[in-house]
């Protein structure tokens, strides 16, 4: 008697696509290439975060509130210009050239005398050295308070109030608020669209990734000549539908990674731009960003089984698989029509129910909608579905039918045949 | 060391008759394309019974095999394994050894193995023991470890055959299983095979190598595009393709044709006697007429051609074959 226990039934039937399933993921998951592409965007945030953090200005010896924040002057001219500590300091010119000989200071201002009926003053800097970025952005920034600071000065010599003085030299101070409480800087309204369409890639991306490796799993097994072992052993159906879960389970688990990693930055982006952290990811909108992740992976996942059987060898394999590539990027090609929020147009509408377009564009209108679009979703959910299972029957049926032909390009009528259960 | 009975050993005949039907096919047809690749096709193979699977490259064997497992689907007629239609139900009780072997390049072939008996329904705890067992039996113990792509042909071939009755199925398929293999391994590999059937498993095996199916099969089955040539027992085919000659080997065999009533011609070469029977006599009537004569009588046997011999004329369609068709 057999060792093979009995099958029949549903029982069976997942059985067989479990134990596909969880040798297929630990196989896909314990290879370098895997690892190493998933570790990769961690990594390379962490690198670039490390970067900045080695670029950044290193604060520069001596009294650092003199030689970065304040404005150092030496007054020749008539006008009465007050010391404003820490902020602005008023020095005698061989006090000045003492500091920045010894490195207290980087640089000072010398108002002429002929000031203000010429407008010239000097700033007298230390020379040679490499390029100082952050010592740019600073004398730019004390240019611009000692202008504010001149400004003052000469209003009080014509009699105008200080109030008044004030606030010609800064007469307005725009604070905007946002009808609904958002964030409303120009950064957050820029990372509002980059941060989904960043997400919207990394969707798409994995989608091909894990789709590639069902790819590369089908025609490996077919070149090793395995497969014909597998069919004799598993029907064709819980054989592809134990490589499509355990394979997405592995493209899963390289999302989940990636997501938890731009997740974890975040919080150090936002300090850099400003409204990021706002950023709460809505849950309705993250379990339909799932949903169509795992439809259009089963989608994607039904064609690249069948190219991999249909295909005589890698290569071949890889550049059918290339086309249908193309064919699910073509929503961000497209990505400026989305920029308006305007998700009702005809554009939008098409590529949302070409199942095949229908994942990148559902997570773009997702990003951008300002509310979620009911109609678009239920109507894109219901033909991505449909698209699926016809897809997985039809590909299960392609792969049976080709699978076993070694080196041969099967011909189209027999593809068709396989499809419609004719072979 | 491998335990396996040896291939030549004298093995009990059984009734072939008694037995249950493993698989039964019934006017099996498949098409490819245009061309009828299977043309009605009609065998059984009982359990207990090894089964020749023999015919010319493209004759259509691989196809009914794989008709057999469920891999491909015929278009017409009917297929019963162990009284069901093939598939899903059965192929837990099935092992098969392809003609084009396979084994992941990059795994351990444990794991492999263990992996194949899981998916024939053992546990993978069950399936590993197994695994394991038959691969020291093999002489692959050492080697288990082994990626697919560092086994030499002769040690994937073994592996090929363990997964084959990883799960003691018990129907085996079993696709030129010897072919490149050196003497000792072919040796060792056929003592499986014969264990298998011995065991009570049917077994179906296809070759080119007549020799073999000669020395190892129970019945056979010739297929030539599509249809059955040759269909029964080794000695039933030699013997419909038999000139009607007897060979006698002994000391004072009398010579003179006109001695016997029943013989037409005699030749003696080396010792062996031949005897060339008339129309309506029969090789009793022969002995009887020898048992008369001073005769000592060491070897006595029908002179019926070799399977090799039998294959190449059934193939260019002697009539004889409709004998045993």
């Amino acid at each position: 008697m057999s060792l093979g226990a009995p099958r029949g039934g549903p029982g069976g039937f997942l059985r067989l696509v479990g134990v596909v399933a969880w040798r297929d993921y630990l196989r896909t998951v314990r290879r370098r290439g895997f690892i190493f592409g998933t570790l990769l965007l961690p990594l390379g945030l962490a690198a670039l975060f490390g970067l900045s953090a080695l670029l950044a200005p290193a604060p520069s010896g001596g009294d650092p509130g003199v030689a970065t924040a304040s404005v150092v002057v030496v007054n020749e001219s008539a006008v009465a210009i007050r010391p404003a500590e820490p902020l602005l300091h008023v020095i005698g010119s061989e006090e000045a050239a003492t500091l920045i000989r010894d490195g207290s200071i980087a640089e000072y201002y010398v108002i002429p005398a002929s000031w203000p009926a010429s407008p010239e003053i000097q700033r007298v800097e230390t020379t040679g050295g490499p390029l100082d970025l952050g010592a740019m952005q600073r004398r730019e920034a004390q240019d611009e308070a000692l202008a504010a600071v001149l400004r003052s000065a000469l209003l009080s010599t014509t009699g105008v109030r200080p109030d008044v003085a004030v606030r010609i030299v800064a007469p307005v101070d725009v604070r905007v608020i946002a009808i609904d409480g958002g964030p409303t800087s120009e950064a957050a309204a820029v990372a509002s669209f980059l941060v989904p369409f960043g997400f919207t890639l990394l969707f798409v991306m994995s989608i091909f990734i894990t789709s590639g490796y069902l790819l590369q799993s089908v025609t490996e097994e077919k070149e090793n000549r395995v497969v014909e072992i597998l069919l004799s052993s598993v029907p064709s159906l819980p054989l592809m539908a134990g490589k499509i879960l355990g394979l997405g389970a592995a493209g899963l688990t390289q999302v989940a990674i990636w997501v938890a990693a731009v997740l974890l930055a975040i919080p150090l982006i936002s300090s850099q731009i400003g409204g990021l952290g706002d950023l709460a990811p809505d849950p309705t909108v993250l379990a339909l960003a799932l949903a169509y992740f795992v439809l259009g992976y089963l989608a994607y996942g039904a064609i690249f089984a069948a190219i991999g059987a249909v295909a005589p060898g890698n290569r071949e394999a890889q550049q059918y698989s290339g086309f249908f590539g193309f064919l699910a990027v073509i929503p961000l090609i497209f990505s400026s029509a989305f920029l308006s929020g305007d998700v009702s147009t005809p554009l939008v509408w098409t590529l949302a129910l070409i199942p095949i377009t229908t994942p990148a564009t559902m997570l773009l209108v997702l990003a951008v909608a300002p509310t979620i679009p009911v109609p678009l979703v239920v109507a894109s959910l219901v033909s991505l579905a449909l698209f699926t299972v016809l897809a997985t029957i039809a590909s299960a049926r392609v792969f049976r039918a080709t699978l076993l032909l070694y080196g041969v390009r099967p011909s189209l009528r027999r593809i068709v045949d396989a499809v419609l259960a004719r072979s | 060391m491998p335990e396996a009975p040896s291939p030549t050993s004298e093995r009990v005949p059984r009734t072939l008759e008694g037995g249950e039907p493993a698989v039964v096919v019934r006017g099996v047809w498949k098409r490819f394309g245009r061309t009828d690749v299977v043309q009605g096709l009609s065998f059984e193979v009982r359990r207990g019974e090894l089964m020749g699977f023999l015919g010319p490259n493209g004759a259509g064997k691989t196809t009914t095999m794989r008709m057999v497992l469920d891999i491909i689907r015929p278009d017409r007629g009917e297929i019963r394994v162990f009284g069901g239609p093939p598939g899903v139900e059965h192929q837990s009780r099935v092992g098969y050894l392809p003609e084009d072997r396979g084994l992941y390049r990059d795994v351990p072939v444990v794991d492999t193995l263990t992996y194949f008996g899981a998916l024939r329904g053992m546990s993978t705890s069950q399936s590993r023991r197994r695994a394991t067992d038959l691969l020291e039996r093999m002489g692959l113990g050492d080697s288990m470890r082994k990626r697919g792509a560092e086994l030499s042909r002769g040690m994937h071939q073994k592996a090929q055959l363990i997964a084959t009755i990883l799960n003691e199925p018990d129907l085996l398929i079993v696709d030129e299983p010897f072919q490149g293999l050196d003497p000792v391994n072919a040796d060792l590999l056929k003592g499986v095979l014969l264990e298998q059937r011995d065991r009570g498993a049917a077994v179906i095996m296809s070759t080119h190598d007549m020799g073999d199916a000669q020395t190892l099969c129970d019945r056979i089955l010739l297929i030539d595009g599509g249809r059955r040539v040759l269909y029964g027992t080794v000695p039933d085919v030699r013997g419909a393709f038999s000139d009607g000659a007897v060979e006698v080997t002994g000391r004072d065999i009398p010579l003179e044709p006109d001695r016997y009533r029943s013989v037409s011609h005699i030749s003696a070469v080396d010792g062996r006697v031949r005897f060339l029977l008339r129309d309506g006599a029969s090789a009793r009537d022969l002995f009887r007429e020898l048992a008369g004569t001073d005769a000592v009588v060491e070897r006595f046997s029908l002179d019926a051609p070799d399977l090799s011999e039998v294959f190449l004329r059934a193939v260019a369609g002697d009539p004889r074959a409709e004998r045993v068709a």
